[in-house]
């Protein structure tokens, strides 16, 4: 039996475990491989800071992701309610999924410097959970209090002092949507396309691929991909996280992916031959 | 993040770490009651979840303002009772009603804002000659412009494709499976993010790196 075939019937568990421990090893020894800037980052983050952003404009920050795609979609959450806070902006926070009070919990942790100095109702309320999906968000743009009577602890949004005179989608300076579903989606057409809002993506790399022409096309004024997407903004504000931390783990996980295709190739080319 | 300090967090820390550990067992073992227990319990707890969280919603949005007084919010609620109907088989027809107007309501919002950016706006970007970015970027305009209008052709079923369709077509076909493999590719890669989430908090949860 040659090389080929002793690895061709390798049981798969034994790459998993090669490739759960790889992962592992960066972190406890960090490799540090470069990360250069993507044009839509970079257009996301200027996009959110210096003058396009006035002391006061109020932003919504969408979290159209669940706890399991944190470490893809929360590390550029995270930078961008820093820039916002930082440029003065006061920020409505909602998501449609079921768990968005864990995210909203999560970013009050991961931006806890930059909350210290914010007043709840004043700098920044949390809407809560969302459903109905492209209807409720078109219903959004027209009158926020149709979907939203309350905030999410119960309190009429007309006694919260930062949602007086906010009601709908032009009293919104820009929307940040950050998803692994549609909802960003929903917000181009219903806001982006239907009234010309300002908005930009923060996607997962699966919808890479589909992102980046909305934001060739212009739908976008920016886009972050993933978690690479993450360590790019962390760059580009100064301040480096958990995205950084984990790009060198992600990098080592795609190269074995890569060895283990270009392998398994190797071998089918091998074995047609001999065939 | 600090690792907590409070006991009921250290133990919710523990626990999290377990199941995960728990699920794990699967593709690095083999199916096992540990996996069994962990994925049970994750069905149902995010069943409880989003139920509670949707009724809670439902109350919210619907129940509290018609107690209040606001007596049009009684039309969402008996829509949304009549879609329950379709567990009745002699009643189901009642349920076409709610869902007619869904489907109807997600059509025209979708016909309205579909047409400017995923047609309008992609066409006009498409096929908009690049003013800066040098010789790369007519690359890139070129390559989309090829792989556009051969892709497109392969879908052109009226025809045969031989003769002064074969190549276009064939070039075509090669763009769909490069877009296909990439799109999978993506895929493949967003899961190995959340697998790198996962080993980082094994590690932290450990105290071998930072939380």
């Amino acid at each position: 039996m040659s090389a080929l075939s002793k690895l061709a019937n390798v049981d798969s568990r034994v790459f998993y475990w090669i490739l759960f421990i790889a992962l592992m090893v960066p972190f406890l020894s960090p490799i540090g491989f470069p990360i250069t800037i993507a044009e839509n980052t970079r257009d996301l983050y200027e996009g959110i800071t210096d003058d396009e952003v006035e002391e006061g404009d109020v932003w919504i920050m969408n979290f159209g992701y669940g706890v399991s795609a944190w470490p893809e979609c929360h590390p550029s959450v995270t930078v961008c309610t820093k820039a916002l806070f930082r440029e003065g902006a006061k920020i409505i926070f909602m998501g449609p999924h079921y768990d968005v009070e864990l995210t909203y919990n999560k970013i009050h942790d991961t931006v806890r410097d930059d909350f210290v100095d914010k007043v709840y109702g004043e700098d920044y309320v949390f809407l809560g959970y969302i459903t109905g999906g492209e209807s409720a968000i078109a219903q959004l743009a027209s009158n926020i209090r149709s979907v939203y009577p309350v905030d999410h602890f119960g309190t009429p949004l007309d006694e919260l002092s930062m949602m007086q005179g906010v009601n709908t989608h032009e009293d919104i300076a820009g929307v940040l949507s950050s998803d692994t579903g549609d909802y960003g989606v929903h917000f181009m057409t219903q806001w982006q396309a239907a009234y010309g809002s300002k908005l930009a993506e923060i996607g997962i790399a699966m919808n890479g691929s589909t992102d980046l022409p909305r934001w060739q096309a212009g739908n976008y004024f920016g886009l972050s991909i993933g978690s690479r997407g993450g360590a790019e903004l962390e760059i580009l504000i100064g301040e480096l996280g958990e995205a950084t931390t984990a790009m060198d783990s992600i990098s080592v996980s795609h190269l074995l992916l890569i060895f283990a295709v270009i392998l398994g190739n190797i071998g089918m080319v091998v074995q047609r031959r001999s065939s | 993040m600090a690792y907590p300090t409070a006991a009921l967090d250290v133990i919710g820390l523990w626990i999290g770490w377990v199941l995960m550990l728990m699920i794990y067992s699967y593709p690095l073992y083999k199916e096992n009651p540990a996996f069994r227990t962990a994925e049970h319990m994750f069905i149902g707890v995010t069943l409880a979840i989003t139920i509670i969280t949707n009724f809670s919603n439902v109350m919210k949005m619907c129940v509290t303002p018609l107690m209040q007084g606001n007596i049009l919010m009684i039309v969402p609620l008996v829509l949304g009772l009549m879609i329950f109907s379709m567990l009745i088989p002699e009643y189901q027809w009642v349920s076409r009603y709610p869902i007619g107007l869904l489907v109807g309501t997600a059509f025209g919002l979708g016909i309205r804002g579909t047409i400017k950016p995923n047609l309008q706006d992609a066409i006009i970007d498409t096929i908009t000659a690049p003013t800066s970015g040098g010789a790369m970027a007519w690359l890139n305009f070129l390559y989309v412009a090829v792989g556009l209008i051969c892709s497109i052709m392969y879908f052109m079923l009226t025809f045969e494709h031989k003769g002064m369709l074969k190549a276009p077509t064939r070039i075509g076909r090669l763009f769909i499976m490069v877009g296909l493999g990439a799109y999978f590719g993506n895929t493949v890669l967003f899961r190995f993010t959340m697998l790198t989430g996962r080993a980082q908090f094994f590690l932290q949860v450990l105290k071998l790196i930072p939380m």
